[in-house]
């Protein structure tokens, strides 16, 4: 067999691959979405920080002071909601989740804070949400602190007299590669990637199992193609389909909408997209040997998503995983997969930084590769 | 709707789901793995945030000040830098997520009674944790600031050191905090993650179900029987929804049982609230069953619409409060919000039907629609 024969064979898999991926138009319509309207949606307005939470208040004390310490609690990370006297209704709206915390403040408040007796508010805090809950309640000890502070120095009128100077060591923070600190690119990104990897995994696998389950597979055994000439294409031809997609969400969607500063060399993404896609396309080519239908193809890929994106830092950050997972993660292709389009996308970094990640999407993904396509000759070959 | 066929149209499908052994198997293993997974490795407590420091001063107090920073369990303490330059380097690489810069003459500053700036340089790649990193140095160096100002203040008023401290702590906060005294990630997270586990798999199963009787041309048979549309719709939905439950109630006994979450509410209530739910989510697979005509098709897309937003706009990771208006609309209209809220309320508030009634409605709305509009689009007179 020569050389031409090879390529000529590769081509004609290939083109039927497209054509019958073409000719899906739902699946077609699915894939569009995918990599265009569902990143929109998922970069628009998700944020993961303190914002706006509502704050009831008792105030018992009605005084300047009381005041001035609700008006503490201020726009953007808390928001005044009310008055609620009766603590029995103010349980309720917490119960409701229609307020996420309740102050309560002493009748004998102002007149503490001008005698220097000791006083206590009380703060009632909904954490179900663990990350909020305790966002909120470090926001509410600094501001409640900062307060006392300042009305400790009024009343021993110290601070003005010295000039406004007190030894305090502040805050100076800079945030870099995404300046407002917020959630607006990083989510598109993920979500971007999220996609690459789902498709990447899912497209060859069920282009495979469609032929073992209509049989046509039998077909294409007899014909004069080997098992690689048969797998191959199918992975050839949903890579292109994916960088076409990847192509939309790039330049349709995260650049046009999403203002992303593509800082880096756009033709190393590319190519390194490449390489992602074809790699993780050994877990397909390998699931797809396992199993007989495409129910249990679907089966398959949530139970080895759903872990791969959670544990390779797309939602959580690394430095969160307990330490034997943290070596897992290693494992994970898409690990290191995010940390390349981050760096190209966010810091405009090229190969010479990027090479450890590089060289584990390498590795791990000759392995993945190596494995789909060890088990699907052995079952085919 | 006749009782005989609707029956036989459910034994029909509980055949083949129990003939298929590796389709069983992973009906009901990969649910739980899944809680398992997520449980364990979505922890949101971050700690160990690699952190450097350069101290231009070298004087005790930035020292001092440093030893706040490096025995904090919330950093991991990578060393000091001497150069500015090597930050660049450091923080693209993602050896070092924080740097820490002490200004030139902090000490001096400091002792004289002056405020000091302390520069903190945050990898903004991944923002909840540059926010969280910029949350611990604020606290520490507010705790270290209320220090000092004792100090001073002890010097100017001319108070004792404890005076000074008594005075200036004098209005404490007392905080309680609500359905998860402890703060554990977990204890909030297991009710969520019921939720989402169970908007994964029932409508992939459902979807497939009916697509795989298109694609393998089996469904003309129902087109040529006396079966009608509803009867088969239900039939085959019925199946799928139980296995949900049974599912739901495994993920329950982990919740409680491995993860230990408080479980305040009513199970009655809660096995309610399931039932619905997995109506629901098997309704999804159903609609999205008569658009589509092949599995591919029903995989993908049925992935796409669920998974996404019960990760996303459920409030699992981001709260419902701090999304913009539009998310806020398409997190309602996502019945994994609704039912996130009823587990929520049953597993930590210990409330039931009594507060919960407009999301369990909303549920049961969501899943009578999704009947009907599958109803409405599936056809027994396909025209090809």
């Amino acid at each position: 067999m020569n050389f031409g024969e090879v390529l000529q064979h590769m081509r004609v898999m290939t083109l039927k691959e497209l054509i019958q991926f073409r000719r899906d138009i739902f699946l077609l319509i699915v894939v569009v979405y995918a990599f265009s309207a569902d990143i929109y949606i998922a970069g628009s307005g998700i944020e993961m920080e303190l914002k706006q939470a509502a704050l009831t208040v008792a105030d018992y004390d009605q005084s300047p002071a009381s005041r001035d310490l609700i008006y503490s609690f201020r726009q953007p990370q808390f928001k005044y909601q009310g008055m609620e006297m009766s603590g029995q209704k103010a349980m309720d709206l917490l119960d409701a989740g229609k307020t996420m915390l309740y102050l309560e403040i002493p009748a004998d408040f102002n007149e503490a804070l001008l005698s220097g007796k000791p006083t206590q508010v009380q703060l009632f805090v909904d954490t179900s949400n663990s990350v909020l809950g305790s966002l909120a309640t470090s926001y509410a000890a600094q501001i409640v602190a900062g307060f006392g502070i300042q009305k400790a120095m009024e009343r021993l009128s110290v601070g003005g007299a010295m000039g406004g100077g007190l030894p305090m060591v502040n805050s100076a923070h800079r945030v870099w590669f995404n300046p407002n600190g917020s959630d607006r690119w990083f989510v598109p990104i993920n979500e971007m990637i999220t996609m690459i990897t789902m498709l990447s995994i899912m497209l060859p696998a069920a282009a495979m199992v469609r032929e073992k389950e209509r049989g046509t597979v039998e077909q294409l055994l007899v014909s004069p193609l080997t098992p690689l000439e048969i797998m191959l294409p199918k992975v050839l031809a949903m890579t292109l389909v994916i960088l076409i997609g990847v192509t939309l969400a790039v330049y349709g969607v995260l650049g046009p909408v999403f203002e992303i500063p593509f800082r880096g060399n756009m033709l190393l993404f590319y190519v390194l997209t490449a390489i992602y896609v074809f790699s993780t396309a050994g877990f397909g080519l390998a699931i797809s040997t396992v199993v007989n239908n495409l129910a249990q193809v679907g089966l398959m890929v949530i139970m080895l998503l759903s872990p791969m994106l959670l544990l390779s830092g797309a939602f959580v950050p690394p430095e969160a995983m307990p330490t034997a997972l943290g070596y897992l993660i290693l494992l994970s292709p898409m690990h290191h997969y995010i940390e390349i389009v981050m760096g190209i996308f966010l810091k405009g970094i090229g190969l010479d930084v990027l090479w450890p990640s590089v060289m584990g999407l390498l590795l791990v993904g000759t392995a993945v590769f190596a494995f789909g396509t060890w088990r699907f000759r052995r079952q085919f070959g | 709707m006749n009782w005989a066929r609707f029956t036989a149209v459910i034994a029909k499908e509980w055949a083949e789901i129990t003939r298929d052994r590796l389709f069983l198997g992973l009906a009901f293993i990969v649910p739980p793995i899944l809680m398992l997974v997520f449980g364990l490795g979505m922890n949101l407590d971050v700690e160990d945030i690699p952190l450097a420091i350069i101290d231009y001063d070298h004087s005790p107090q930035s020292r001092d000040y440093a030893y706040k920073m490096i025995d904090s369990r919330y950093f991991d303490f990578k060393g000091y830098l001497h150069d500015e330059r090597q930050i660049a380097k450091l923080i693209s690489r993602g050896d070092v997520r924080a740097v820490v810069v002490i200004p030139p003459k902090f000490g001096e500053d400091l002792v004289a009674g002056r405020s000091v700036a302390v520069q903190t340089l945050l990898d903004g790649q991944f923002p909840l944790r540059a926010n969280i990193a910029r949350g611990y140095i604020g606290a520490i160096n507010a705790n270290y600031s209320q220090e000092l100002i004792a100090n001073f203040l002890s010097r100017a008023a001319g108070l004792s050191p404890e005076q000074a401290r008594q005075q200036m702590g004098n209005l404490r906060i007392e905080m309680r905090m609500l359905y998860n005294q402890s703060g554990k990630s977990i204890w909030s997270l297991a009710p969520k993650l019921v939720m989402m586990v169970l908007m994964m798999t029932p409508p992939l199963l459902t979807a497939v179900s009916v697509v795989r009787e298109k694609e393998r041309g089996s469904i003309l048979n129902i087109y040529a029987s006396t079966v009608s549309r509803a009867e088969f719709l239900l039939g085959k939905v019925m199946p799928y929804a139980g296995i949900s439950m049974v599912n739901g109630v495994f993920l329950w006994a982990l919740a409680v049982f491995y993860f230990e979450a408080p479980f305040k509410g009513s199970f009655g209530f809660f096995l309610l609230a399931t039932a619905i739910y997995s109506f629901t989510t098997t309704g999804i697979g159903l609609l999205v069953s008569s658009f589509v005509k092949t599995q591919i098709a029903a995989v993908v897309m049925t992935m796409v619409v669920t998974l996404v937003p019960a990760i996303l706009f459920s409030g699992m990771l981001f709260p419902l409060s701090s999304m913009g208006p539009e998310a806020q609309a398409i997190a309602h209209l996502a019945p994994a919000m609704h039912y996130g809220q009823v587990v929520d309320g049953a597993f930590m508030k210990g409330i039931g039907l009594d507060k919960l009634w407009s999301s369990v409605l909303a549920l049961l709305v969501y899943a009578l629609v999704l009947f009907v509009l599958a109803h409405r689009f599936f056809t027994k007179r396909p025209q090809e």
